[in-house]
């Protein structure tokens, strides 16, 4: 008997392997094979499939503390550091330091849990093989992309709830409601173009080399962005190179939803974010494209 | 179909838990953002006095009325949302209309204060005081917009309302760019015109130039050239604003007269050269039609007088004053007299100006050492007043005569139509212009500020550890102290100065060896102390007498400084002299006024004169307050 793609359970993705439905050439019969294009799984199914993708991602995550603490934790150590123990009340231009810095520390942390989960996390997964299974899954491409973020955006919902619970109950930030809501989404939001950014850095290095790689692009990045210091504190050349940092503009929507003066305007700061998506998309598919799999599969 | 085990194929029942549980995450967000905290209402809800007063409709009734022009004896004055609506001698006031008793009371229009310079909470400070307008000379555009932003919004009701010339116009190294700020300076080649035209994109409201060659300060700097300065006035007039002047002496002033500057934002502290005769200063500014912005309170600091303690210990002002405030008017500029510059030669100035009929204009230079936001400004009054000017010409000058100066037309006076900038006293100020002080309500737009600082918002276990008396260094082993973060050099490098210095620890005492070089205006060179656990910590020295060491040196005087936590303003100074023999000097800290309990830091250094010196030092002690004195 053989197993047909109408007896495989659409959903089943890990375990369906497609076989050609085309009959045996004969001796007699000089048909040329014309393997039947598996059809794609109908709609509710490729839902699911997002679904299960998402989920099983997110729970891989949370299974592996080493991940998972510190890209949460992080961020808000430094700003129980920098914006709480050291007098979050004195002023900070129009508003208080601890504002201030719910602000960028909001940016901070959605900029690494994205970069380290895009960056370390594909370049891992193709060192270990997974890419190869995933495209002999029926499992499409976008799903695992799509899983991706949505994991990015949970755990950058996560941080940005923790920094406002922080800042609410012991820095003293008190902002209308709108403003709390405005913040967090541009965060969350905010977190797109740099997994995007992520995925080009997972395609472009190994998975050796990634976690050193993001570190080193990260790190420095967010100081020279004012994602710890307010950029106007930060010496003159280091300031010269901040607009042309992706973290600068996520830093400057941040700011200008909690109603400081960006030092850029709002289109240019949400253009630049667009075009480093589109641009880091662009990389991503290019690194795909010439590594094919070669490299690790 | 079988389900296999890698089918998480939800069944029905478990796909309502999953919209169970996402009904249940939604409804936790929204619950979380709700209680998210919000801001509260702009005065603090402990001032009962505020909470008292009526707001945006009411009437001030039985009062006598400052208009900012006149004195009527008695007056009624109804305000409805937030403008004045009516004033008369009686009026009829509608019912359910709040009323306020002015008997025994004066109502004057909300002050305004046109030399001053902000940051921070400085315009909420401005109006505990009844200064409900300011005129910034010089701050960070940035700033400036997002506080203009909010007047623009909804009036801004916790603080002043802030006029400002954003960036000042100055060379390299001149006058202004011894500040954090980065100035653009218009430096040969600059276009005027462009320079002018980018201040007044970033937001600026007038353009101020700064014409200061260094002569008031004790030593030289660079500065804008006559010439230069006419441009920059002739462009700021094509673009329809103002242009003012900051001049340091009388041959300045008359540069700037003939470069066609519309007002002067400091008199000067030199004397008026052909002084009483139609060839004076004076007579140049009355005939080119220029306004005079005194800041007779900052003159008073500079030449080394304490009206800014006298201030801070007022107690009409005391419950208004924060404790940064207090220690500001109690900070000194520290500069050694300067012959020839003194109070009176500026007050002697004034009258004349008055006398010719130049339009005087109060200022303080808030925040400089020995002033305070809005606190100043009643000092100012005060002086103007010592100078020869009435107390009605001295209310005329902090009301309308800065709107007329600045085209305000809805401030600066109480007459129907215009702003509820209201400031009311008890007592006369027309009689005793000290009477301001005793402020009893300020409204900014109808309503009500608060009258007494909130508590200080120190950070968290901001109280700093008391130090006790006794020996901190000998230098017998190095540098090492007995107690602190210990010794370092500290020059002016760090602001752009060109002072120079070397420590060391020879022979069992500290060499310092230096030279103090013109390029920072307030130049240091040094060895510094921190008595903290790392460096700039603060701590309390209040139990304290005084610091004691054994001095030799050359190239005296020397200066003993301490440096407070707080950031800004100019640290205590005291001046001590060292010759060929060793001997022991004491400094008493009452000869060092200061925020005793946030010390950061005690600094040895030559100066304020330029040139080398070396000075040792030994036998470093902080000294218990029944200590015996020794010389100084």
């Amino acid at each position: 008997m053989t197993l047909t793609r109408s007896d495989v359970p659409a959903s089943d993705v890990s375990s369906s392997v497609p076989t050609p439905t085309a009959p045996r050439p004969t001796a007699l019969t000089p048909t040329v094979p014309t393997p039947t294009v598996p059809t794609p799984p109908p709609r509710r199914s490729m839902l699911r499939i997002y679904a299960l993708e998402a989920r099983a991602e997110c729970l891989k995550l949370l299974r592996m503390p080493a991940f998972a603490v510190p890209s949460v934790a992080f961020p808000w150590v430094f700003y129980i550091l920098f914006g709480l123990a050291f007098g979050g009340g004195r002023a900070a231009g129009p508003t208080t330091m601890a504002t201030y810095l719910l602000a960028t520390y909001g940016a901070f942390g959605v900029i690494g849990v994205s970069l380290f989960g895009f960056g370390v996390g594909v370049a891992t997964e193709r060192g270990q093989g997974w890419m190869l299974l995933k495209r002999a899954s029926p499992m499409p491409p976008g799903a695992y992309f799509a899983a991706k973020t949505v994991m990015a955006l949970a755990f950058s919902t996560v941080i940005v709830l923790g920094l406002f619970a922080l800042g609410g109950a012991f820095g003293g930030v008190a902002l209308p409601t709108g403003r709390w809501l405005l913040l967090a989404v541009t965060l969350v939001a905010g977190a797109v173009p740099f997994c995007a950014l992520g995925l080009a850095l997972g395609y472009l290095c190994g998975p050796n080399s990634a976690p050193a790689v993001v570190n080193l692009l990260y790190l420095p990045a967010a100081f020279a962005s004012g994602l710890w210091f307010p950029v106007q504190v930060l010496p003159g050349f280091v300031q010269a190179i901040a607009p042309w940092l992706p973290p600068y503009y996520l830093g400057q929507l941040a700011l200008a939803a909690i109603g400081v003066e960006p030092r850029s305007p709002l289109w240019a700061c949400v253009g630049a974010l667009a075009l480093t998506t589109v641009l880091a998309l662009a990389v991503a598919r290019l690194a795909y494209v010439r590594d094919r799999g070669q490299t690790y599969g | 179909m079988t389900q296999t085990p890698l089918d998480p194929t939800p069944t029905s029942r478990s796909g309502l838990r999953g919209w169970l549980l996402a009904a249940v995450a939604v409804a936790a967000l929204v619950a979380f953002f709700a209680l998210l905290p919000t801001p509260k209402a702009d005065r603090p809800a402990a001032d009962a006095a505020a909470t008292d007063l009526p707001s945006d409709t009411f009437a001030v009734v039985g009062v006598r009325l400052f208009d900012g022009e006149r004195v009527l004896p008695r007056c009624d004055v109804l305000v409805r949302d937030g403008r004045v609506a009516a004033v008369a001698e009686h009026l009829e006031i509608p019912s359910g209309v709040p009323t306020v008793d002015g008997a025994g009371r004066t109502l004057l229009p909300g002050l305004l204060d046109a030399h001053v310079h902000t940051w921070g909470d400085s315009l909420a400070d401005a109006l505990r005081f009844g200064v409900t307008t300011v005129f910034d000379m010089f701050t960070d555009p940035q700033y400036a917009a997002e506080v203009r932003r909010r007047q623009a919004a909804d009036g801004n009701p916790g603080a002043a309302d802030l006029f400002t010339a954003g960036l000042l116009a100055t060379v390299a190294g001149g006058h202004g760019t011894q500040f954090p700020i980065r100035v653009p300076t218009v430096d040969p080649g600059v276009d005027a015109d462009a320079w002018v035209a980018a201040r007044l994109a970033e937001g600026s409201d007038y353009v101020k130039i700064i014409l200061e060659d260094g002569s008031s300060l004790g030593h030289p700097i660079p500065t804008l050239s006559a010439a230069r300065v006419a441009e920059l006035a002739a462009a700021a007039h094509r673009h329809g604003v103002l242009a003012v002047a900051h001049v340091g002496s009388a041959a300045e002033a008359r540069l700037a007269m003939e470069a066609g500057v519309d007002g002067l934002v400091h008199l000067f502290l030199d004397a008026d050269p052909g002084v009483g005769t139609t060839g004076s200063v004076a007579h140049s500014i009355a005939d080119a039609g220029a306004f005079v912005v005194p800041t007779l309170t900052v003159l008073e600091s500079l030449a080394g007088g304490h009206g800014g303690a006298e201030l801070a210990d007022d107690p009409r002002l005391a419950a208004a004053l924060s404790r940064e405030q207090s220690g500001q008017l109690r900070r000194t500029f520290g500069l050694p007299p300067q012959p020839g510059l003194s109070l009176d030669n500026a007050l002697d100035t004034t009258r004349r100006l008055a006398t010719l009929g130049v339009p005087i204009l109060a200022g303080s230079d808030a925040p400089n050492p020995g002033t305070a936001f809005g606190a100043s400004l009643h000092r100012e009054l005060e002086l103007l007043v010592t100078a020869g000017l009435t107390p009605v010409e001295a209310l005329t000058a902090a009301t309308s005569a800065p709107a007329d100066a600045f085209g305000l037309d809805d401030r600066g006076r109480v007459a129907p139509g215009l702003r509820a900038d209201l400031l009311l006293v008890a007592g006369d100020p027309t009689t005793d212009v000290t009477a301001t002080r005793d402020r009893v309500a300020v409204w900014k737009l109808g309503r009500p500020a608060p009258l007494q600082a909130s508590e200080p918002d120190a950070a968290p276990g901001a109280a700093a550890p008391a130090v006790e008396a006794g020996l901190v260094s000998d230098f017998d082993d190095g540098l090492s102290a007995r107690r602190g973060a210990g010794w370092q050099v500290s020059t002016d490098r760090r602001m752009h100065g060109e002072s120079t210095a070397e420590i060391a620890a020879v022979d069992g005492h500290l060499q310092v060896t230096g030279e103090i070089a013109a390029g920072f205006p307030f130049p240091w060179a040094g060895a510094i102390y921190f008595p903290g656990d790392a460096p700039m910590q603060p701590v309390d020295l209040s139990a304290l007498g005084g610091v004691a060491f054994r001095a030799r040196g050359a190239g005296g005087p020397f200066r003993l400084m301490l440096l407070g936590a707080a950031q800004g303003g100019m640290p205590a100074t005291a001046s001590f002299a060292a010759g060929d023999d060793w001997r022991r000097v004491v400094v008493p800290l009452a000869d060092l006024p200061a925020d005793l309990d946030q010390v950061g830091a005690v600094l040895f250094s030559g100066g304020p004169g330029l040139g080398p010196f070396r000075l040792e030092i030994d036998d470093v002690e902080l000294l218990a307050s029944d200590a015996d004195g020794g010389q100084r």
